[in-house]
Parts: structure tokens; sequence; C-alpha cells
């Protein structure tokens, strides 16, 4: 018995190790694109895990292209956000990629696209060009060359707890800049915590410290620095810098927040620990699908800090979740045809579920649209300049450092002099 | 000719064992230490040769691999003088033989047959600053106070220490388990003629059981300071994207720049790493070399 069990070991171990050897069994591009009942194989990879809000939209879109398209064998991947950015730029690195992959603009699209590695959409996007608007490709439009299908879009929202701000006399999110510090006051008096942020994931904190950036600043010349147009050699911005980080050390932020995931941050907001959450707009649909939750919270936009420079209507966010398709794909055509038509999907089912707004023209009945994401169309609608996030809108090392000044400003490592000079010094 | 054949032969045969160590040991330190000399801002592209810039970059305050190091430093010392004694006490009792040993050599062992990221979500879990397990039992006690409201992992002073603790519980097992093979195949009869002699447990231990598994403790401390100078995944798992955490280690800043667009400073990590891995392996085996009592060997 046991001479046959090591001899059945053994077998498991040969074959696993012929199994290491072959590549492409992922679902990654290697393959020769055609499977054993003469389909098509396309292969997705995407970041709407069973946690992602926009899991909802891609599981129906993806339902509704398998059912239009026989003649495809679709799979799709999702991988965690944080591991999908490391994975996807190994698979570059290795020509690994699958047949269509989702990505961020501008910058991060913009390596691949430098690489040679993106298939250019032009062809397949002119068919689409009375559904998507011309200015919702220009993030991902390189050389005047489209290689993005944009999917839906999203904006920094100041979401607010009304249930606690209506302890402390409060109807509505405050619309000036003076009335919402005094407001936070209050609620620090009343032992209600104003704010949540997950110190360790970066992101979030940008969240906050763009938003109070560009209303001190404005969206021109943030955009200008994000761009690489202009420097950080900019007193504004430091004395920005130093206001967000004076909001930290006066204890408006829950401090507990810098050993939380922005997940558990999430969760304490609905639970009523913090009065604000500063986050992006795909919130709306796990707010909105929250029955206690959801007749309590309200969005609005950040106010102005100095109305001399910024002013309503800017706003930190703008079309980034892209599909994009592997110039290596064995079937780039048919995945490009494939990816626009799952993009218009994707994004019309997530705009009904409250993940963002339509990058596409919307169709269809779309008065099931919660009233959050509603009011987010209605801030865009009055929307006059858009600052994409800064770590979509920077190159790869750009961003790093960016976000490694953003993390030593909100643990209080540099302040505003430190953040400019730092950085300045670091993405020349 | 007969000679020459059997030349040929051995050649032959160990043929596939050194292409294998040749092209997934060798080869890939020869290709790191090339690529820590160039740019390396894509993976495809070498971009400009930069020399031995990388290295000095790596200890300005852009990069600050000096702390990095610190912190691998600082774990493996504790590794070495925390978790190997830890170990080391465990195997010695446990392999003395008492009541419920299998019992407790899976229990001791069980943290090591855990992934690493489901150990991390543990003892994040036990941090909580909110209703982890240390703060409600402070809590119960009125001693909430004493715990800094940023949590013990997001607290500057305390983090470095709350992300060693489960590094190090996490390995005890497997150091015991190592010692507590080479405590078993010591002879029982040395045992029993040190006993018959008078010696306590204590001498016993001292005299006859740890300088029989000396060889063991050699490569326990091997496997202790190199793994934690490569220490990754359960760190990673504390500090989420890595840019605002106290306790960055070199392994958690190759991953980051390797993947940022500075490849040629991720290798230059890469190469320190090795040749340190190399230098602790050499030296301990120095220090640990038989030698003869009169000053010979």
């Amino acid at each position: 018995m046991k001479k046959y069990l090591a001899m059945l070991l053994a077998v498991v171990m040969v074959l696993s190790l012929a199994g290491c050897g072959k590549s492409g069994s992922n679902g990654g591009a290697a393959s020769n694109g055609g499977s054993s009942d003469g389909k098509t194989k396309i292969t997705m990879w995407c970041i709407a895990t069973e946690s992602d809000s926009n899991r909802h939209a891609y599981e129906q879109a993806i339902a509704d292209i398998k059912a239009n398209h026989p003649e495809i064998e679709f799979t799709w991947e999702a991988i965690e956000n944080e591991t999908y950015k490391t994975k996807i730029k190994s698979a570059v690195a290795a020509n690994e990629l699958p047949d269509i992959f989702f990505t961020w603009a501008c910058a991060f699209l913009g390596d691949f696209v430098n690489q040679d590695k993106v298939y250019c959409l032009d062809d397949t996007l002119a068919k689409y060009k009375n559904e998507l608007p011309e200015n919702m490709l220009g993030n991902t439009t390189y050389d005047g060359k489209h290689y993005g299908v944009p999917t839906t879009m999203n904006i920094v929202g100041l979401f607010a707890n009304m249930d606690l701000l209506k302890q402390v006399g409060y109807d509505e999110i405050p619309g000036t800049y003076d009335e919402f510090i005094a407001c936070c006051d209050a609620l620090k008096a009343a032992g209600i915590i104003p704010f949540g942020c997950a110190g360790g994931e970066t992101w979030c904190v940008t969240e906050y410290l763009e938003s109070v950036i560009e209303k001190s600043i404005g969206a021109d010349a943030l955009n200008d620095i994000f761009l690489g147009r202009s420097t950080w050699d900019n007193a504004e911005v430091a004395a920005a810098v130093d206001r967000f980080q004076g909001m930290v050390n006066n204890g408006y932020f829950d401090p507990a927040g810098a050993s939380l995931s922005n997940d558990e941050i999430k969760a304490n907001f609905i639970d009523g620990r913090y009065a604000f959450y500063m986050n992006g707009t795909w919130n709306c649909a796990d707010f909105a699908a929250n029955a206690d939750f959801f007749p309590k919270v309200k969005v609005a936009e950040f106010p102005v800090i100095n109305s001399s420079s910024a002013k309503l209507g800017q706003l930190i966010g703008g079309p980034s979740d892209t599909l994009a398709v592997a110039k290596s794909s064995p079937n780039a055509e048919k995945a490009a045809e494939i990816a626009a038509e799952l993009g218009k999907l994707i994004c019309h089912y997530g705009y009904l579920d409250g993940c963002g707004l339509p990058a596409w023209t919307p169709y269809g009945d779309t008065s099931s649209v919660n009233e959050l994401t509603q009011t987010v169309a209605e801030i865009c609608g009055k929307a006059d300049a858009y600052v994409l996030f800064g770590d979509t809108a920077m190159s790869a090392d750009d961003k790093d450092k960016y976000l490694e000044f953003v993390a030593k400003v909100y643990g209080g490592e540099v302040d505003g002099a430190g953040f400019i000079s730092g950085l300045k010094e670091a993405i020349r | 000719m007969h000679k020459k054949n059997k030349g040929i032969t051995i050649f032959l045969f160990l043929l596939p064992a050194l292409a294998l160590f040749f092209g997934i040991l060798i080869a890939p330190i020869i290709a790191s230490v090339h690529h820590s000399l160039f740019q390396y801002k894509t993976f495809e592209n070498a971009g400009d040769f930069v020399g031995l810039k990388n290295y000095r970059d790596l200890f300005t305050s852009e990069y600050d691999f000096g702390t990095a190091l610190k912190n691998a430093l600082i774990l493996a010392g504790l590794s070495v003088f925390i978790q190997l004694p830890i170990s080391l006490g465990l195997a010695l009792m446990l392999g003395k033989g008492i009541k419920g040993e299998r019992f407790y050599l899976s229990v001791y062992f069980m943290p090591v047959l855990i992934s690493a990221v489901v150990i991390g979500m543990l003892w994040e879990k036990i941090y909580n600053p909110i209703y982890g397990l240390i703060f409600k039992s402070f809590e119960a006690f009125g001693w909430e106070s004493v715990l800094p409201p940023e949590g013990l992992l997001g607290n500057k002073k305390t983090a470095l220490m709350a992300v060693f603790i489960p590094t190090i519980w996490q390995y005890v097992g497997y150091h015991m388990l190592l010692m507590y093979a080479g405590v078993k195949s010591v002879s029982p009869e040395l045992r029993e003629a040190a006993m018959l002699d008078g010696a306590t447990d204590g001498q016993v231990n001292r005299y006859i059981v740890i300088p029989s598994i000396k060889q063991i403790i050699k490569v326990s401390i091997i496997f202790a300071i190199t793994g934690s100078l490569k220490s990754y995944d359960l760190i990673k798992v504390f500090a989420k994207d890595a840019y605002n955490c106290s306790y960055k280690v070199p392994s958690l800043m190759l991953v980051r720049y390797a993947f940022n667009n500075a490849g040629g400073i991720a290798s230059a990590i890469a190469v320190i790493m090795i040749i340190l891995c190399f230098a602790f392996a050499i030296t301990i085996n120095w220090l640990f070399k038989e030698r003869d009592p009169y000053g010979k060997k």
C-alpha cells in the first residue's frame, strides 16, 4: 500500500513539475487563443474582487457578453487592487498579459503604451463615437491615438453622516470652509471624531490632501504640478499642506486610522464612528446598498479654502477606470471589440449600481440610480475643471516619491516646507 | 580511455544538477549584480550605466536604506537572542519525554503551518485599537490610556516591536522542531550515565545535550539570521502599501522599487542582501568551527 502511495505521490510531483514548465495556462495571452471547440478564447484581468463595489456590474456585463457572443470563450480573473498593480507590471514585462486588462488611465497605462504593449483602439472606438464622448478619452489618448475603453468616472466626495451632524446643529454639510471647520470643532467638542482615514493606505490620505491643496491653489495650478508643467516649489502648496497637517494635529482625524485599512475605516463610518469620510464616489454603491445607513448619508463637494485661486466646481477625479487590450493578444481585434462592448456594459450597470458616473452616454431606464450618485452627477454637471488623482496622473517613479511624501505629511515627519522641497528635489 | 569515459559519465550525471544550480541560483545573482549597475527604469530597458551610484543612493535620505537594514538586523538579533532560546527551551523540555509530548509538539509547530497572510490578519485583529484583544483586555482593567491611541501598529515607537513579535512567534515552532530532533538523537546512555553521576536536569542539558546539538543550533542561527534579513510576507501584511511604515525592511523596499521604475535600486538591495546573507552564514560557520583545545586543528 505504502509503495503505491509513494508512486502516486511521485507521479503527482512529476505532473506538477510539468505544469510549472508550461506558461500561459493562467489565462495569459501566451495561449494560442483558440479552444478545442472552435471558440475564440478571450481572457480578462480586473480588480473587481468580491468586496469591490464594481463586482456586480462586472458580473452582469460579463453575463451579457457571454450571451451575446457565443463564438467566444470568455474567462476572467479578479485580483486585489494593490496586488494587481504588481501583477500587471510583471505580466507586461514578461509579455504575458491577458487579452483584455483593467488599467488606470494617464501615466499608469501610459507606461505600458510607451513599452508598445497595448493595442491601439482607434478603429474599434470609431464605431462608438456617438456613444462615447471624445472628452472621456483624453486620459487614455497618447500621441493622438486611443488605447483604452473608459468605464465609469469618479470624483472625491465629501460624505457626511447627517445624524451626527444634526447632533451638533447642522442640517446640511457646511458650504464654506470656515463653517466646515466650525462644524469639525463642534463635533470634536461633542466627542465625535470628524474624519476617518486609513493611514496605511496612502491613496486614502491623498483623497483628503489633494482636495485641500486643490481648493487652496486651484485646479489649473495643481494640474500643472501633477503633469510636470510646473514644479512643486510653490509656497501656496506648502501652506495647504500645513493646513491639512493642522487638521490632523488638531485631532480632526481618528488616530486609530494609522493602523486601520480603508475597508475598516469605511465600516467605522457606516457604524457612526466618524462624521465625515472623504473618498471616491464609487462608495455610493455600498452606502446605497446599506438600508440602515443610506438615509443618514449625504455627499457634497469639499468647500473652497482660498477663493482667489480656487472655486466650487473644481474637482479631484475624472475618467480613470479603463479596459485595455494587449498588443500581444492573438485575437487582439476581437478582444478590442469585446473590450469596447464590455466597457459600455460595465459603465451602464456600474452607473445603475451607483459605482460612478457614466463615461459613456447613458441608455435605458436610469431612474433607479441612487440619490447619492444623482447628487454626484449634479456636482459633476456644474464642474468646470477636473484634476485626476495624483497617483494616476503621475508616472510610476514620480508617483512613488509623491506617495512617500504624502505618507510623511500624514505621519508628521515633514511639514509643508519639507513636502515641497522634498518633492522638488525628488521629482525633476 | 576507461578513466576518460568515467569522467565524462560523472560530468553527464552531474550536468542536470549543475545546470539547475547555475540557472536558478548563480545566474540570477550575476543578473542582479549586472542590473544593479544600470538604471532599469522598466524591466526591459536597462537604461544608462550608472556604476555604483545605485548603491550610494540607497544610503541617502531619499531611500533611507540604512533604517531598513537596521530594522532587519534588530529582527535578526531578536531572533537569535529571544526566538532561539525559547525554541531551545521548548525542545529541551519536550525532548526529555514529558506527558503529552506529541500534543505540545503539534501545538508549538502549528503557527509554522499557517500562512503568513493569515497570521498577519490575525495579529492585526489582536492589535486593533478599537476592538482588538489587547485593547479590550487593557480596557477591562481600565488601563487603555497606557496604549497609544494610534494602536500598537500605528505608533512609531511601538510599531517595530508590534510587527516583530508575531514574526518571531511564528517561527519558534520551526526552530524548536529542528532542535527537538537533535535532542532526541542524543544517546540515552549518556543522559543516564550523567544522572547516575548525580547531574541535575540543568547540568545534563548544559554539559551533554546542548554540546551534542551544537551543529543544529548553528543551522538554526543561520536560518534565523538569513530569514530575518529576507523577511517580507508577514511584514507586508502589516505595512499595507509600505509608504507610511516605521518598520520597513530591505525586502519591502526591494519589491516597492522593483515595481516602481527603479529596477537598478531594487537590484542593488538584492545584491546587498545576498552579500549579507553569505557573510553571516560564513561568519557563523567560522564561529562554530570545532577547534582543538590546544589551539590547533
